[in-house]
């Protein structure tokens, strides 16, 4: 059994139209993902189901063997954590130890250990300097890396970025993919729901989201060749890529498509 | 609008900051009640005399509670005025009377205009109103030449209406100087922290003391965000060729609802994003949680306390006997 399997799964709010229609994924502990689609794809809607904010339809989702429902959400809750998009709407506390502790507070975790995790969990998003700065003193990325924190002092192994890097500026941006990086490496498994399709390239694989089916859902580089699964969701390759792809290089050009992959990863 | 400073906490050091919330908050509501039993000028100097020595024992600068007295200053010169003029009884001190002519009118309108004038141009507003008003007196007492505008009226100040008033403005003083150091050493997430504790025993007739201090903390939270995103919008409404400084006042409500719509809206849309946070975060209204600031009740706190009840219970006395 897979980490996390999604099964059958179909959402809708309203009783016409189904925002997530018969979703099957299944992701191996410690991949990176990234979930690509246009607008109304349904990929946020997918990352809230995941953590059990929406109830489904149809359909079952399990995480870690257990079946998420509205009884085992608390518990599922502790393995999975989400970034939002908006760094301003998930800060909770009144400074950044207090939203660190948030999480913990509700998991009512003794305070010493708190601390001694806030402390922890700061320094490994670089935000220990900041401990008693309150939100309106930091920036998008600094209050995404709270964010971060947070989740991972509630022990979760498991994190969604649900376009967190989409309110950020360029810098902040790359700063923050810089950690995402880090947290893979660490063996968390992420889910990063993006439009941006340079920053899925990153992920181990990628799953194409469209009208609220899985379109495709394949390894990065296998996808990339195939053009026509973007064109058709409304997604646009990268330059470097579709120069890679229609050249058609035999192997022997081996080395100017790495270079052309390099470039795309860089942008 | 990075800056915008919830409350007056200034961090600092010194017997008030050591103390717990809920003891400040229980000694300063005690000693108001206390101040409101009060019932001579005699008693209230002391109490004044007191609370000063106290500030200065808590290391707290008396200029910083001058300048939290500031935005209150305008409230305790009016009620002093009214409380002159309007009190007229006992014996008069001061009894003459006042003219108004032509000439007076000119006086004042000279006065005025120096007034604003050196207003605009020196930092002493508050010596330079006073000397404003001085002015004013002196002008309606002796300018009595000239065609009178109205009949000469009566100016008197009467013995208790001058008692009254000093004890009024004493008074007030000493409130605002006790909430003004309770806000000034406090975190205000400390107070609220300290609220909810103290109201907790009201659970059992339903309130729910947490809810309502989370509430108030996310508020606090959000007042600099919110603020941003007025700033925002106005500008965005301005670039549209909103004005919200000029025009009519039917013209500037009109204007105010195109700030007004648009930030209920945000607000909305902000609080159910919040709200799926922190429920992602595993919180469950009503729930046990731990907290990560914790409020210690010490030695120093039962003295606080035991002071400020026997300061209730001192003025109890002195209202019986």
């Amino acid at each position: 059994m897979s980490y996390i399997e999604v099964k059958d799964l179909t959402f809708s709010y309203n009783e016409k139209t189904n925002v997530l229609e018969a979703v099957n994924i299944n992701i191996e502990k410690g991949e990176w993902i990234a979930v690509l689609g246009h607008n109304g794809s349904g990929k946020s809607t997918l990352a809230k189901t995941l953590v059990g904010l929406l109830e489904p339809k149809e359909g079952e989702i399990f995480i870690d063997g257990q079946i998420l429902s509205e009884e085992s959400a608390y518990e599922i809750r502790k393995k999975i954590g989400i970034v939002f998009q908006n760094p301003d709407n998930q800060f909770v506390g009144v400074t950044v130890r207090d939203d660190i502790a948030f999480g913990m507070e509700n998991l009512c975790i003794p305070r010493e250990e708190m601390l001694s995790k806030i402390d922890f969990y700061a320094k490994k998003v670089n935000m220990l300097d900041f401990l008693d700065k309150e939100p309106a003193n930091l920036s998008g990325g600094q209050k995404q890396r709270v964010a971060i924190a947070g989740i991972l002092a509630m022990q979760s192994d498991i994190i969604i970025f649900d376009e967190a890097t989409s309110m950020l500026d360029p810098f902040s941006r790359e700063e923050l993919i810089k950690y995402i990086k880090t947290l893979h490496k660490d063996g968390l498994t992420i889910i990063m729901i993006t439009h941006d399709i340079n920053e899925a390239l990153l992920a181990d694989k990628i799953l194409v989201m469209n009208k609220g089916k899985v379109y495709a859902f394949e390894e990065t580089e296998t996808i990339m060749k195939k053009k026509e699964i973007f064109t058709d969701s409304h997604l646009e390759l990268p330059v470097s890529l579709d120069i890679a792809n229609s050249l058609e290089l035999s192997d022997k050009h081996k080395e100017i498509r790495e270079k052309l992959w390099e470039y795309a990863l860089i942008k | 609008m990075k800056s915008i400073i919830i409350g007056q906490y200034i961090p600092g050091k010194g017997m008030f900051y050591k103390l717990d919330p809920r003891t400040k908050i229980v000694a300063v509501l005690f000693i108001m009640i206390s101040v409101f039993l009060l019932q001579t000028i005699f008693q209230l100097l002391i109490a004044l005399s007191v609370a000063i020595i106290l500030l200065l024992i808590g290391r707290i600068s008396l200029l910083k509670v001058l300048k939290g007295l500031k935005p209150i200053m305008i409230l305790l010169i009016f009620t002093f005025i009214f409380q002159i003029i309007l009190n007229r009884e006992g014996t008069p001190l001061i009894s003459h009377p006042m003219y108004f002519t032509i000439f007076t009118l000119i006086f004042l309108i000279l006065a005025f205009i120096i007034w604003r004038v050196l207003a605009k141009l020196l930092r002493f507003r508050f010596t330079l109103f006073f000397l404003f008003a001085g002015s004013v007196y002196v002008i309606l007492r002796f300018v009595d030449f000239g065609d009178a505008l109205i009949e000469p009226f009566n100016f008197a100040i009467y013995q208790s209406g001058l008692e009254m008033s000093i004890f009024v403005v004493i008074r007030l003083l000493i409130i605002i100087t006790l909430s003004t150091v309770l806000t000034l050493t406090t975190k205000p997430t400390d107070l609220t922290q300290g609220i909810e504790k103290l109201l907790h025993p009201l659970k059992r007739i339903g309130f729910d003391s947490e809810s309502f201090a989370l509430i108030i903390s996310i508020s606090l939270r959000y007042i600099p965000t919110i603020f941003d995103e007025a700033n925002k919008i106005m500008l965005a409404q301005a670039s549209r060729g909103a004005d919200f400084s000029e025009g009519k006042l039917k013209d500037k409500l009109k204007q105010v609802i195109s700030l007004l719509v648009p930030m209920f809206i945000i607000a909305f849309m902000r609080s159910e994003e919040l709200a799926n946070a922190m429920e992602s975060r595993n919180f469950v209204p009503g729930e046990k949680r731990t907290r990560i600031n914790e409020l210690n009740f010490n030695y120093k706190d039962v003295l606080a306390t035991v002071f400020s009840i026997l300061v209730l219970a001192g003025s109890i006395v002195l209202r019986v006997i």
